[in-house]
């Protein structure tokens, strides 16, 4: 129950749903105990042959009444309590999702697209149970068991509540130890079900091999055999789920033989009318929701518990690059200094990054090469703040990275990642990703440059086509494209190219190189490349091994060195040719 | 894809019907589950008959006898726990019926998705596929369970208290039959509203966790492009048309599901109350007929909340049930094997008669391909990413279908041997040997079960796999996990070259690895594959052209053709593309510069 103190905030925060929800249920409970009750003043009065028409009538108006009354409370307390547990998830979904744009890559690194997925619907699912599901059964059952026992004491004969009582809390005892026996099998049987998920997983990624062996009729056979496992673990679970309804069926008919069999001593007695006794047994059967309730009111307690300790957790996650305070709120542009002494990163044991000391004159390019792992794309990453904590620093425009706003930091450089990612839009919205108000000859003129404008007038709705997971499939050299028609079409201070033009042909990737070298006069950019002929004609070029600068220069500078630079270039050159066929 | 389903009417029943076309070859379980549902059904029935005979011919007129008493009570429980075990082993049975049922489902689907030709798997993602054998069946077993089985419940429960109300009053009970109409108008309005309604509801949150996804694996883009506020924006505005979806069917709910029964209750027992009060004036009444049907009723409604509240299972199941369908019906078959010949693959001789392919009829990625391979000679395919080389090897494994061009093997086109001979006297060594769970002997052996554990371990020592797996835990029973990936890709490599030894084909086909393997297995693979092919015709892709040196023939392939062709030595003498590629491979920097230049 520790949950509801948890989520008071929630409560706190809707208290006039809650308080109005809560008060609509208990009157709704109040009111059921009249058809009951009307039931057997009626059957004493036909009994008795003392039934009038007007009386008849009378009693017909209240249960109309009542009747009207309770369908409109119901549907009322419905929408406070169920509406207020629905807007807690609301609530709840956008905080976490504020919360993940807060998060920086190291924070992405540790933890699993699939489970941070699983806290923003799964237990989010589970809270608003709790809220909504959990608030209904805590209050519903108390108050329609305090209710319906209160009176059928009170109003009918309290020795009789008292003896048909006696079977009920032994159905709230099996029926929670059905519960946690459900639970096991349930598990196993949900084990069973997701190892058949594999296999069919296997069967289907090896397919090939399968084919190649003429192995299909054994794979059957064996995923007939897998079938067959699910089909008697959830059998173990269709006989523990069936135990419930007799159980129940059982324990209330001896709680009904019991209030008639006495019930009818008492009745002879003259303790009791037979009209009571009727609306006795109708109370009772009142009384089984609120024990079935009860037992099921724990379990959703204990689920939104776990889950709401779980998204806790992750809310409470520190944000781990911030502004300091007299941050500058301005643009940075300028010469870029690069004294890196160590870079490692969070949880490796190794330094990744040795002895950087690179500096760029605004208006320059910069080429980084090096093998995979060298430690290129690291420092670009570093240039746009994703990770910190090296030794030393990075100077922007004479100031550190840290001296401006992160945002503004960002406004002056135009990234193009390796995994060159596209949102589920359509084309011409992922080009003008940082600014959805840029119009469309802003996007031809960034497509143009990046030479994609030609291959997008051919997708069958032009810039309108949807791209990305849910949209037409692109090759790679499109996909790296449009990644850099998008950091074009912010016209940034500094371009960063990270290895972006390895699928576009040696064609495209100089048509581009031309054209960023025409329209970006004095500004500055960054290109991280595996193929060479991407770098050659930058100002500076750098040679990366193990973290650490091993050549520095221009092309020309580096081809007399005879070095990995040279080594390097010759053999791409001879790849090219074989690529080609040979001419 | 996932493309938005709307079924109409005429649709959602076909589909319906066709789901429980699968009950039929379970009709002896389902006459016992009947048969039980009817003798559960008749204790709901008589039980409370039971307490009227008791009221009416003991209780009012006062005359409480032991006899008669103790066998009326002993009666009353008897029935009460007899029912009871039924119902156990009915609900039993029905649980029972429905699983079987799941499971001939999924294995129809699953043996379809055997018989598929490869071209559906290169259209359709691995996911979706597994989904439909799984999670859709999932979704159309709960429905068999609960919404199937609570209707069936339901339906007979409902029968009985009718034909117990004509017995007990005709009149009464044809004032009573005016509700079925009213509920039937309740539960259909429900039905139309909520199903479009839930769909709606279902729909914002695939879109909602489609958004929170994407921005998830795309966060790194949005935070460098400051993107932030905006997409919390955009998300926020989703999540707002959930909450209004999910508010809108709170209130469907609250309309007309329980409350609205409720309410339908309470009017039915008016007309009881109404009834018995007014036939009062006249003459007496029995107290205990009042009793029975007041009981009568409330034993209607819980059956009918039940069924009510198990509606928007049933639209998932349906939608579930024509994606399955769907798959089902797919006509994307396997190359099809002319079986009414059996003839034997004797020679091993292979034939490319001028042949053309092309994927998806646009471009061709083979053309004009010619070549022979002669009984136990190699022959070798090199060339670029994409020149066309693994098209080949699809062809002669028949994963895919060609139109242009005959394949040929001892001079009888490749169509008209029986699969199994083509899969027995052929084998292929994948690029990536994909390893399955279990262990290296199941892997070695596959589901060859006449294989003997020494075939196995023979066929391991041929191609010296059994260094390495001598020294894992428990030997060839160590265990494989998902894809193998303990092991090394060359351990892999020699655990498929196994695999392929033990069952001892005529043709070998190999797609080289060309993933990084360490000196020490790559010997062990070299050696391997020099002593697999011996008395065997190979077809080999080599990426490493260190390992066909001694290949009878070598096919140099560029952009679907064959560019170059002869011995290792006659194509060196040639110094065209395939001497480009030994340099390059060869790392012979100093040369690199004059044929550059040159």
């Amino acid at each position: 129950m520790k949950v509801f103190l948890e989520l008071g905030w929630f409560f706190k925060q809707e208290k006039k749903a809650y308080i109005s929800g809560v008060f609509l249920l208990l009157l709704v409970a109040m009111l059921q105990l009249v058809p009951p009750k009307v039931i057997g003043i009626i059957a004493d009065h036909i009994h008795e042959g003392t039934i009038t028409k007007a009386m008849l009538v009378e009693w017909v108006i209240v249960l109309i009444g009542v009747a009207i009354a309770m369908y409109v409370l119901r549907y009322y307390w419905r929408i406070m309590i169920f509406g207020s547990s629905v807007k807690l998830s609301k609530i709840l979904r956008n905080r976490l999702y504020q919360h993940f744009t807060n998060m920086s890559p190291a924070f992405y690194q540790k933890s699993r697209v699939g489970d941070l997925m699983a806290h923003a619907t799964n237990d989010l699912s589970a809270i608003q149970q709790t809220a909504g599901a959990g608030v209904l059964t805590l209050v519903d059952s108390l108050s329609t068991g305090g209710f319906v026992i209160i009176a059928m004491a009170f109003t009918i004969s309290w020795k009789l509540t008292l003896i048909c009582l006696i079977p009920m809390p032994f159905m709230a005892m099996l029926t929670s130890w059905f519960g946690s026996m459900l639970h096991k099998s349930f598990y196993k049987a949900q084990e069973a079900f997701s190892s058949l998920n594999d296999k069919t997983q296997e069967s289907i990624t090896g397919i090939k091999v399968i084919k190649t062996f003429g192995q299909e009729q054994e794979d059957i056979e064996d995923f007939r055999k897998q079938s067959e496992d699910v089909v008697q673990k959830n059998i173990v679970v269709a006989k523990i789920d069936s135990l419930y309804d007799p159980t129940i069926s059982i324990i209330v008919g001896i709680s009904f033989f019991l209030s008639i069999a006495f019930g009818a001593k008492f009745v002879l007695n003259g303790d009791l009318s037979i009209g009571e006794l009727i609306s006795f047994t109708t109370y009772l059967g009142l009384l089984i929701w609120p024990m079935l309730a009860f037992g099921w009111l724990f379990n959703i307690v204990e689920r939104g518990r776990a889950s709401y300790d779980r998204v806790a957790a992750l809310l409470r996650e520190k944000v781990e690059i911030t502004d300091h305070e007299k941050a500058l709120d301005t643009v940075p542009y300028g010469d870029i200094q690069y004294q890196i002494a160590e870079f490692t990163y969070p949880g490796d044991a190794q330094p990744l990054l040795k002895d950087i000391s690179v500096s760029l004159h605004a208006g320059e390019t910069l080429g980084i090469v090096g093998k995979t792992g060298s430690g290129k794309t690291t420092l670009l990453k570093l240039l746009i703040r994703e990770f910190e904590g090296y030794q030393g620093e990075i100077r922007f425009g004479g100031q550190k990275l840290q001296d401006y706003k992160l945002e503004k930091l960002r406004e002056a450089i135009g990234y193009v990642p390796q995994d060159h990612f596209l949102f589920s839009a359509s084309v011409a919205e992922n080009i003008a990703f940082t600014d959805p108000t840029a119009t469309i000859e802003e996007i031809e003129r960034a497509a143009k440059l990046a030479n994609i404008h030609d291959d997008i007038l051919q997708f069958t709705d032009g810039y309108q086509t949807i791209v990305g997971e849910r949209g037409v499939s692109l090759s790679g050299g499109q996909k790296q494209r449009i990644s850099i028609a998008r950091a074009l079409l912010m016209n940034p201070e500094v371009l960063v190219l990270d290895d972006s033009l390895s699928a576009v042909d040696a064609k495209t990737e100089e048509a581009i190189l031309s054209s960023l070298r025409q329209n970006r006069e004095g500004k500055t950019t960054i290109i991280t490349s595996h193929r060479l002929s991407a770098i050659q004609h930058a100002s500076l070029i750098i040679v990366l091994e193990n973290g650490q600068v091993i050549e520095r220069g221009t092309h020309e500078d580096l081809m007399e060195l005879d070095g990995w630079y040279k080594e390097m270039y010759l053999h791409q050159q001879l790849e090219e040719l074989v690529e080609h066929g040979g001419h | 894809m996932e493309e938005k389903l709307q079924l109409s009417e005429r649709e959602q029943r076909k589909i319906l019907f066709r789901l429980l076309s699968y009950t039929k070859t379970h009709k002896k379980m389902i006459s016992i589950a009947f048969v039980l549902l009817l003798l559960t059904t008749i204790g709901d029935i008589v039980l409370p008959y039971l307490v009227k005979i008791f009221i009416d011919n003991y209780l009012t007129p006062g005359k409480l006898e032991f006899q008669p008493l103790l066998i009326l009570g002993s009666i009353y429980m008897g029935i009460q726990i007899v029912k009871a075990v039924l119902m156990f082993f009915q609900f039993v049975k029905f649980q029972e019926i429905a699983l079987y049922i799941i499971q001939q489902l999924r294995i129809d689907v699953f043996s379809k998705v055997q018989s598929l030709g490869l071209k559906y798997f290169d259209k359709t993602p691995a996911g979706s596929i597994v989904s439909r054998v799984t999670n859709d069946t999932e979704a159309i077993k709960d429905m068999f369970v609960t919404v199937i089985a609570t209707f069936i419940q339901s339906g007979f429960l409902l029968t009985g208290i009718f034909i117990a109300m004509f017995i007990l009053n005709i009149k009464l009970a044809l004032f009573c039959v005016i509700i079925i109409p009213i509920l039937l108008f309740v539960m259909n309005l429900y039905r139309k509203l909520s199903s479009r309604f839930y769909l709606d509801m279902r729909e914002r949150l695939s879109q909602l966790n489609a958004k929170l996804a994407e921005s998830l694996s795309g966060m790194a883009i949005i935070q460098v492009f400051r993107q932030e506020k905006r997409l919390r924006h955009e998300f926020g505005d989703i999540n707002e048309q959930h909450y209004k979806a999910g508010m809108k069917n709170i209130k469907i709910d609250g309309l007309l599901l329980r409350p609205a029964i409720d309410l339908i209750y309470i009017f039915a027992l008016i007309i009881v109350l109404s009834y018995f009060g007014i036939t009062s004036f006249q003459h007496s009444v029995e107290i205990g007929v009042i009793y029975a049907f007041i009981n009568y009723l409330d034993r209607f409604f819980e059956p009918v909340n039940q069924m009510m509240m198990r509606l928007s299972l049933y639209q998932q199941a349906i939608v579930a049930g024509s994606r399955v369908f769907r798959l089902l019906d797919e006509e994307e078959l396997a190359p099809a094997q002319k079986d009414e010949k059996t003839i034997a693959i004797q020679q091993g001789k292979i034939e490319f008669k001028d042949l053309s392919f092309s994927y998806d009829g646009k471009r061709d990625v083979l053309k004009n391909i010619s070549f022979t391979a002669n009984p136990g000679e190699t022959v070798a395919l090199v060339g670029h990413t994409g020149s066309g080389k693994s098209s080949i090897i699809n062809l002669m494994m028949r994963f895919y279908e060609f139109e242009r061009g005959e394949i040929l093997i001892d001079g009888e086109s490749i169509r008209n041997f029986t699969k199994p001979e083509l899969r027995e006297k052929m084998g292929l060594v994948l690029q990536d040997p994909f390893l399955f769970y279990g262990t290296v002997k199941d892997n070695i052996r596959l589901h060859n079960e006449s294989l003997t554990d020494e075939q196995v371990k023979e066929a391991a020592k041929f191609v010296q796999a059994h260094t390495f797996i001598d020294r894992l835990e428990d030997g060839f029973d160590h265990k494989v996990v998902e894809r193998g990936a303990t092991f090394s890709s060359g351990q892999r490599q020699l655990i498929a070259f196994a695999r392929t030894i033990a069952a001892n084909p005529k043709i070998l086909v190999l797609d080289e690895a060309t993933a990084n393997i360490d000196t020490e297995t790559e010997e062990a693979i070299q050696t391997a594959l020099a002593k697999m092919r011996k008395g065997r015709t190979t077809i080999a892709i080599a990426h490493r052209l260190s390992t066909i040196q001694d290949a009878d023939l070598i096919l140099v392939l560029h952009q679907g053709e064959i560019v170059e062709r002869g011995t290792h030595q006659e194509l060196l003498a040639l110094g065209g593309l395939y001497h480009k590629m030994f340099l390059l491979q060869n790392g012979a920097v100093e040369r690199f510069e004059d044929v550059v230049n040159g």
